[in-house]
């Protein structure tokens, strides 16, 4: 069995996981107004997203060279060393064959290679820096996190959008598995800078202010017309339960399985209708590690307030189920926003018990949905935690953790 | 569930590159020596200090390859698709995979990049609202790998893979992993990468290119060059494979990893990652390296990038080396960046099912730093085992061994 003994998180909310914590529940997202100054926005577009404060990273243990990195990079050595240090594991001084690295990105370092393309437009293509193109790739921050930290292990950047931050953990549940690796730091980092965010909003898919309601994210609720845009970075360290035993480490949770699908019926940039077969996938899933929906305790829902993510999300769910009254569910990206990777820190938490309820005492459900979340905190028996995500485009992703 | 250990055989390739479009294109081209290197049309590059790459041909060919939709694709997306339905088709399955478990396992580092820098260049500093949202639409890199999955109603697991030169490479690894664990019956696996500004102008203001066709291990090697295209393997567990009766092209026997924790774009000079990940490689195939016939290398023609790659080599294949033929594919189609695995795989195939030698093109001496048998002539060649290798930004590795449908237990470790 593989746990999670170690948990790094940066976001909006700041540095480390208390941090987030206080967030969710205090239920209020930590939102900064984006920079609209470059005028690709529309005027009515959403105006708000969960930024990772600079003056939050100050003081942060860093390598010197942090100042020639892009965000996301910076993010994720930031959250690597906070696990390794979660972890109880310090950072080798030779590079350590045994350690692997997989971060998910769903937009890559997009601040440099805008800055990259801006320099090649106005000063010509012999003038651009080099260090902005070898910042723009998109396993810039996975080579930076096996920099700081010795990982001299398989070394993967996974792209699948919102479906990334589980998978990441999915991949490196497989190479601890296989043995290519004792220890594997996963999760995922992202940046939201204003190209993105206005490019997001181009596509519809971020909440905005309508009448009296304020622009936030409204996760399966009648009202919801979009998700927060988030940046930030979370990464996992995770080894086997006997290696973390070995060495008397805590684990925070228990891996049981993790498990992917895609709905071919989904346009490029949005969702489709395979509610079906999205649904046996899961189901199957849950029946390939030993577990069926009556074995699960709550749910920590991907759904980000997305109209019709969140239908699909609700369809598959109660088709899943079957009919079955569905365990209590969360859906943390009501606080965290949209990638950045705080939805897996949030879900980790709330496997390794930590508990919070619903951001809204009053959650407006929506009626066609039939599902919503849980306004009171889960219940301390709670041990089975089913994490899901569908992502724009048809990936899907689970993730089915334990307490300890 | 299939036994951990099952063997994984490729049933089927498909390729789009600089040759044109089709695995015979290529096959015929690797024989013949010469370069789709040559001066682009793409956009216009008169600023930049290097104006040749491996630029996809006949545009008008995508609409037959892909069908009218192609006009609505990047070109990522169509290199992707195209490449999926050859290999499909050459694997003798349906073109709709939605009653099998199958899944895609891509590769790609720009994604439709190109199309979303015409859309910026375009569009900067202005109300976004007002630009064509399809030129936005294939931007991320996961969207080669789910255009294919949504071409082909795959709703097994899709992954992409976006860890620069080595993501190919990495993605075929992933894709034998999970035939191996029983995930999927079907893995499509491979990338697809086009010409975009960031890239041709990042390797240039790197001084990576060469102002000529890349020229991999000679002593006058001056850089890389880029290519674009898509190359997709499809793969199946060997039992499976053989009941249905399909082409059995090689068996994929093995793949590993590893990362060199050195630099962000340099090599390890020494070449200790790379010879880490082919040792893990064929530590997985259980194989020796004396078993190894052929070496498919990274050979992207940058200085430091060749010789690093010769040191991992002779750490890895000692004496074997001087016995070993190898060739650098990159010489014919370019890097394609997160397609480059892919094609390289491909390529690797090919020359197991010809029992041929792909020479490597490009003029002059070998450096004679570098002490390798480069492939000179495309002479018959008992290639039992091969292995492709590839190393990326960032100090990803990744390597794969390949060995004939045939070939039984010689070679075990």
């Amino acid at each position: 069995m593989t746990v999670v003994t170690g948990m790094g998180t940066v976001s909006a909310a700041g540095l480390g996981k208390a941090r987030l914590l206080a967030a969710l529940r205090s239920g209020t997202p930590t939102l900064a107004h984006i920079d609209r100054s470059d005028g690709m926005h529309h005027r009515t577009s959403a105006r708000l997203a969960a930024c990772v404060e600079p003056e939050a990273l100050r003081g942060a243990a860093a390598p010197t060279d942090a100042r020639r990195m892009s965000n996301p990079s910076r993010f994720a050595l930031l959250a690597a060393c906070q696990a390794l240090e979660d972890a109880g594991l310090p950072i080798p001084t030779e590079p350590d064959g045994e350690r692997a690295v997989v971060v998910a990105t769903a937009f890559g370092h997009t601040a440099f290679t805008q800055q990259m393309f801006d320099q090649i437009l106005d000063l010509g293509p012999t003038l651009a820096s080099p260090m902005l193109f070898s910042e723009s790739v998109a396993n810039a921050a996975a080579a930076r996190v096996a920099l700081a930290t010795r990982a001299a292990g398989p070394n993967l950047t996974l792209a699948q959008g919102e479906a990334g931050p589980l998978l990441a953990v999915a991949r490196g549940l497989a190479e601890i598995e296989a043995g290519r690796a004792r220890t594997v730091l996963a999760g995922a980092a992202d940046e939201m800078n204003p190209l993105v965010h206005a490019i997001l909003d181009r596509f519809r898919a971020l909440a905005r202010a309508r009448g009296d309601q304020p622009e936030r994210a409204r996760p399966f609720e009648r009202r919801r017309n979009g998700f927060l845009a988030a940046e930030g970075a979370s990464l996992l360290l995770l080894e086997s339960e006997a290696a973390a035993t070995a060495r008397g480490a805590t684990p925070i949770a228990r891996i049981l399985g993790a498990w992917s699908a895609f709905d071919p019926s989904a346009p490029p940039s949005g969702w489709g209708n395979g509610v079906d077969r999205l649904a046996a996938r899961l189901r199957r899933g849950l029946t390939r590690f030993g577990r069926s929906p009556g074995d699960v305790d709550a749910i920590i829902s991907g759904a980000s307030g997305s109209r019709a993510g969140d239908r699909l999300e609700a369809l598959v769910l109660r088709q899943a189920w079957g009919g079955q009254p569905l365990p209590p569910i969360l859906a943390p990206k009501e606080t965290t926003g949209e990638y950045g990777g705080a939805f897996l820190a949030a879900a980790v938490l709330a496997a390794s018990g930590e508990r919070w309820g619903s951001a809204s005492d009053s959650v407006d459900v929506d009626p066609e949905l039939g599902v919503g979340m849980s306004t009171l905190p889960l219940p301390a028996t709670a041990r089975c935690f089913l994490v899901t995500t569908l992502a724009a485009g048809g990936p899907a992703s689970w993730l089915l953790l334990e307490r300890p | 569930m299939p036994p951990a250990r099952a063997e994984v055989a490729v049933t089927g390739l498909g390729v789009v590159s600089g040759w044109g479009w089709g695995v015979g294109k290529l096959d015929a081209a690797l024989a013949s020596g010469g370069t789709s290197i040559r001066p682009f049309v793409r956009f216009d590059h008169e600023r930049y200090p290097t104006h040749v790459a491996a630029e996809v041909p006949e545009r008008r060919a995508a609409s037959e390859s892909v069908g009218r939709e192609a006009s609505d694709l990047s070109f990522a997306d169509t290199f992707a698709i195209a490449a999926a339905r050859e290999a499909i088709a050459g694997a003798g399955l349906p073109g709709d995979l939605s009653n099998h478990d199958a899944g895609v396992f891509f590769a790609s580092c720009t994604g439709g990049g190109f199309e979303c820098e015409s859309f910026y260049e375009a569009w900067r500093g202005r109300n976004l609202w007002r630009g064509p949202r399809r030129l936005l639409a294939s931007h991320p890199v996961s969207r080669p790998g789910e255009a294919v999955a949504r071409d082909l109603r795959v709703t097994g697991p899709v992954e992409t893979v976006s860890s620069a030169c080595a993501s190919g490479t990495l993605a075929i690894g992933l894709a034998l992993d999970a035939l191996r664990t029983g995930t999927v019956d079907i893995a499509i696996a491979g990338g697809a990468d086009s010409l975009a500004h960031i890239t041709f102008g990042g390797f240039n203001v790197l001084q990576a290119m060469d102002e000529q066709p890349c020229r991999p291990f000679r002593a006058a090697r001056r850089g890389l060059s880029l290519g674009e295209g898509g190359a997709v393997l499809v793969l199946e567990r060997l039992s499976e494979a053989r009941r249905r009766r399909a082409p059995i092209l090689a068996r994929l026997e093995g793949a590993g990893a590893s990362g060199d924790a050195h630099h962000m774009t340099a090599p390890e000079p020494h070449g200790r990652g790379a010879a880490e990940a082919m040792a893990r490689a064929l530590r997985d195939a259980d194989c020796r390296p004396d078993s190894v016939d052929w070496i498919n290398t990274h050979g992207t023609g940058t200085v430091r990038n060749d010789l690093a790659e010769f040191h991992a080599l002779e750490v890895v294949f000692g004496a074997h080396l001087d016995a070993l033929h190898i060739s650098a594919t990159k010489g014919s189609v370019g890097h394609l960046l997160g397609a480059a695995g892919a094609i390289e795989a491909v390529a690797t195939v090919l020359a197991i099912r010809n029992q041929r030698l792909q020479p490597a093109p490009g003029g002059g001496g070998i450096d004679p730093a570098i002490r390798v048998r480069l492939a000179r002539e495309p002479v018959a060649a008992s290639i039992r085992r091969a292995l492709s290798l590839n190393m990326g930004f960032g100090g990803c590795n990744a390597a794969l061994v390949f060995s004939s449908p045939g070939l039984g237990s010689e070679g075990a470790t």
